[in-house]
């Protein structure tokens, strides 16, 4: 019984140092000072800057557009490439294919800017939303194809044969033997490529120019200039709608049964 | 059919050739140019000068650091996680900060390290304080540490769960002890969840720029500040890629040896 | 014989309040083969943990050797398992699977190598010590947990479901294995299963459970002969029940006809159970037979058919013959007084013995 209560305890601290940071962010954005060493008194004034702030309101629509639009792209290009190479017979190109897939996953995000901001410069493309939106579509394919290939080595292609001989066309077996089977992979796909491009700061940095930035890097040029409360009440905002999203995630998966709710 | 295969390989295959071959072909290209053409001065430089080689052994050295404390802190987390009740939930409270921007935490380390933040705060309580924090290398792996966290812990926890309770079982039935049971059966059963786990936080700590920027002080003490710095402030290209490729070599070389020390489980034949 | 293992009042409730475990009292003696039977949820399988140490009673006492072993870690007890999947170490050879326990005894290697070999031996694994384990078959996995636990030379040997997961062929091997290991060595084996069969070829002794209760023990043919109730009678063995009623000793009335049986010490008037097992109903002819009955169904299942037979009184009756009758006719059903075995409502194993001694006291 005690060896419960000290591993209760281990559970708690750990879940407290995760959580310290965004309660303090959100705690100050309540503060009527200009710091996060001392609170003031209460107040709504950095909301108030914030919903007044044309320009961070618009980066961040531009950076949930550029989310929703890239890991629609990447989920497309990685599906399509994951049931390709599931069916190539080959094991050796087939592993090439896959080490090939890999590397933007192994790679440190600055090789991969680094080297992006190259690649658009050679090709001569101007650096700015399309540069950001490529890069973020290239990065988030890989994770897609390991996220469907799973599935397709699962999938049991009797039905398939099933499903001819049942005189099913073509385009019938896919979309509506295949792509069922597979559709928790796609989503989990896209929905990983969707946090890869809302979290990405690295990539984006290296290849965005003077036209475009996303929040990650608003925020680090504002953060590099100091503490600004603004950014708290960002952050409480953020927080908060990540909560609403998890939480409803969270009821949709439990409810539709007890396999969901695995959330990486 | 084998023509519509064709044509779902395409996208993927450009892809392929363009953002992956390319930009590697194109950096090794840069390291070893400059104005005039092909050149070995970059990486004679780089071999040559005292401050590169120090900057390429501090940065495995942090990378290090940090992968050990989030192991250090992960493992048992993941073990106490994996025989809780209401795993999925305490498992989403672990998720749940991955998601708030990592800026966003980053920032706010700045002002809870800061020199009346909550540590500073804390420490006087004690009468200790109020002490230089930010901007010193501990701070900037503490932050590290306090980012890879999550990404640590899940891999292991997977690996955890994946042990049959039976075989944990059997060991205690055959007289081991806590210990023993964790030393013989539980870590090599879970091994591939813990290199899983420093895979996906060791490469990732060479890059963590923007912590050195903001935590560490802005100082260049990682090679992944300074490709930032070649890249963005000096643009040096040349000297940027001639350490990107240097990186990118010694990741090379660290996950052969990992994946093969792995794969090469010891047969250990005994005679009868 | 010394007994080894005690029960007493044993109860196990889970935190969900579901009672597993009602007041379980057993005594196990040393160099005995038991089973404990029952089907799945009956409780057989936590018994076994709870005496493994996997698990602890939230009443009751557990005796080893005359110790109080009720919270002792399973690591510190005398006993070991052979687990329902096996639950062999995957990372290791079958070699560092049966010497694991040894080696954390810290003996001597020699030692160890020669008690792994000879442990092996005894499972004719002989030359699989540097085999992986998923390179084996099942039945192969088996034995080598049979041999890692062995080789510990534990007093008490238990086994849960250890057989379920081989085919029907490899079983049988394994049951006549099995026991001639427990012969050799003379220790303790309690085996857990549902396989009715399985515990009456094997056991010295059966304990018979059901929703978390002994519904009754004895040796194989004891609980296959006089079964103390309906459950015990339907889970061992195909049975014929009956609802009768009690002339007087000796007599007993079923199927509205007076029959002479064995059974005394009830009550006359009393309702009752009749067993009459199939294997013990004989075909004859209608004339010499007890009871009238027609053919109504027969099926050939190897060593025997499998006849069903409606009587005048439209009861339904399975018979057990060696020899093949038609579908449709007549026939008598012949059986002895001792093929009868009544059975009292409620009445518990202890009741149960002790009206047997009452008129079979003289024997």
């Amino acid at each position: 019984m005690k060896r419960i209560k000290w591993s209760r305890l281990y559970i708690a601290l750990v879940l407290i140092i995760l959580y310290i940071p965004i309660f303090y962010l959100v705690y100050y954005s309540f503060s009527s000072g200009q710091n996060m060493d001392r609170f003031g008194h209460f107040t709504w004034v950095h909301y108030q800057e914030l919903l007044a702030d044309s320009r961070l309101l618009a980066i961040f629509l531009e950076t949930i557009l550029l989310a929703l639009l890239s890991s629609l792209v990447a989920t497309l290009i990685g599906t399509l490439g994951a049931i390709a190479v599931s069916q190539i017979k080959n094991k050796k190109i087939k592993q090439l294919l896959l080490t090939l897939n890999n590397v933007l996953m192994v790679s440190p995000d600055v090789i991969i800017g680094a080297s992006f901001l190259i690649f658009f410069t050679a090709l001569g493309i101007g650096l700015g939303f399309g540069s950001v939106l490529l890069s973020h579509i290239a990065f988030s394919i890989p994770i897609v194809v390991l996220m469907v290939l799973p599935r397709l080595n699962e999938f049991d292609y009797s039905l398939v044969d099933a499903a001819r001989d049942l005189g099913a066309s073509n385009w019938q077996v896919f979309s509506k033997i295949m792509l069922p089977g597979i559709t928790p992979g796609i989503l989990s796909g896209f929905f990983m490529a969707l946090t890869y491009s809302l979290d990405d700061f690295a990539v984006t940095f290296f290849v965005t120019g003077n036209g475009f930035t996303t929040l990650s890097v608003e925020i680090y040029s504002r953060a590099r200039q100091g503490i600004n409360l603004e950014i708290n009440a960002l952050s409480t905002i953020m927080f908060i709608l990540v909560m609403i999203i998890v939480i409803g995630y969270y009821f949709i998966s439990s409810r539709s049964g007890k396999k969901g709710g695995r959330l990486l | 059919m084998k023509k519509r295969k064709l044509i779902f390989l395409v996208p993927y295959l450009a892809w392929i050739a363009l953002f992956v071959i390319m930009p590697i072909i194109l950096i090794t290209v840069y390291a070893f140019r400059d104005e005039h053409g092909f050149t070995l001065s970059n990486f004679s430089q780089f071999f040559t000068n005292g401050t590169f080689l120090r900057m390429t052994l501090n940065s495995f050295w942090y990378a290090f650091l940090i992968t050990a404390l989030t192991l250090l802190i992960s493992y048992p987390t993941a073990y106490i996680l994996s025989r809780m009740k209401n795993q999925q939930f305490w498992l989403l409270l672990i998720i749940l900060p991955t998601w708030i921007n990592l800026l966003l935490k980053a920032y706010a380390f700045i002002g809870i390290f800061g020199k009346g933040g909550l540590v500073n705060s804390f420490l006087g309580l004690f009468g200790i304080g109020p002490a230089n924090i930010l901007f010193t290398n501990a701070a900037f792996i503490f932050v590290a540490a306090y980012i890879e966290l999550p990404f640590m812990i899940l891999p292991i926890y997977n690996a955890i769960c994946d042990v049959d309770p039976a075989v944990m079982q059997a060991a205690s039935d055959l007289g081991a002890n806590k210990w023993q049971a964790f030393k013989r059966v539980l870590w090599p059963l879970s091994k591939s969840g813990v290199q899983a786990g420093i895979e996906a936080v060791f490469i990732p700590s060479l890059s963590l720029f923007m912590l050195t920027r903001l935590i560490g002080g802005n100082r260049v003490i990682t090679l992944g500040t300074a490709i930032e710095e070649y890249f963005m402030t000096t643009m040096n290209w040349s000297m940027g890629s001639t350490i990107g490729v240097v990186l990118i070599f010694l990741m090379i070389i660290v996950m052969i040896s990992t994946s093969s020390s792995a794969s090469r489980r010891k047969k250990r034949e005994v005679k009868l | 014989m010394s007994n080894i293992i005690k029960l007493e009042h044993v109860k196990k409730q889970y935190d969900d309040g579901f009672v597993a475990l009602k007041d379980i009292n057993i005594t196990i003696e040393s160099g005995k083969f038991y089973s404990l039977l029952g089907p799945s949820g009956s409780g057989k399988t936590t018994i076994l943990r709870i005496i493994a140490g996997f698990s602890e009673p939230t009443e009751g006492r557990v005796l080893f050797d005359g110790q109080d072993i009720t919270h002792l870690d399973a690591s510190k007890r005398q006993l070991n398992t052979v687990f329902q999947n096996y639950a062999l170490f995957p990372h290791m050879n079958v070699y560092d699977n049966v010497a694991f326990g040894l080696q954390l005894k810290k003996k001597e290697k020699n030692e160890i190598k020669k008690a792994v070999k000879d442990a092996l031996h005894m499972v004719q694994l002989d030359g699989f010590a540097n085999r992986e384990i998923a390179e084996l078959s099942g039945g192969q996995q088996q034995r080598v947990a049979i041999a890692r636990a062995l080789v510990n030379e534990p007093k008490v040997l238990l086994l849960d479901e250890s057989l379920s997961a081989l085919d029907k062929r490899l079983r049988k091997d394994m049951q006549f294995e099995l026991r001639e290991i427990q012969k050799k060595l003379g220790i303790t084996f309690i085996f857990v299963t549902h396989d009715q069969e399985e515990a009456l070829a094997m056991s010295d002794e059966i304990f018979v459970l059901n929703e978390g209760k002994i519904q009754q023990s004895g040796s194989p043919v004891d609980i296959y002969d006089e079964p103390v109730n309906d459950f015990v009678a339907r889970f061992i063995g195909d049975s014929n029940i009956l609802n009768g009623r009690m002339v007087k000793d000796f007599e007993v009335e079923f199927g509205n006809h007076t029959f002479e049986c064995a059974d005394a010490g009830i009550k006359p008037g009393e309702r009752v159970e009749v067993v009459l097992r199939p294997e013990d109903l004989d075909i004859t002819s209608v004339d010499k037979g007890k009871l009238h009955v027609r053919v109504e169904s027969q099926l050939f299942l190897g060593d025997h058919f499998e006849i069903k037979a409606i009587d005048t009184d439209e009861n339904e009756w399975l018979i057990h013959s060696t020899n093949s009758t038609k579908v449709g006719k007549e026939v008598g059903l012949y059986f002895d007084p001792e093929d009868i075995h009544v059975m009292r409502f409620g009445e518990s194993e202890a009741e149960f013995d002790k009206r047997l001694e009452s008129y079979e006291g003289g024997d």
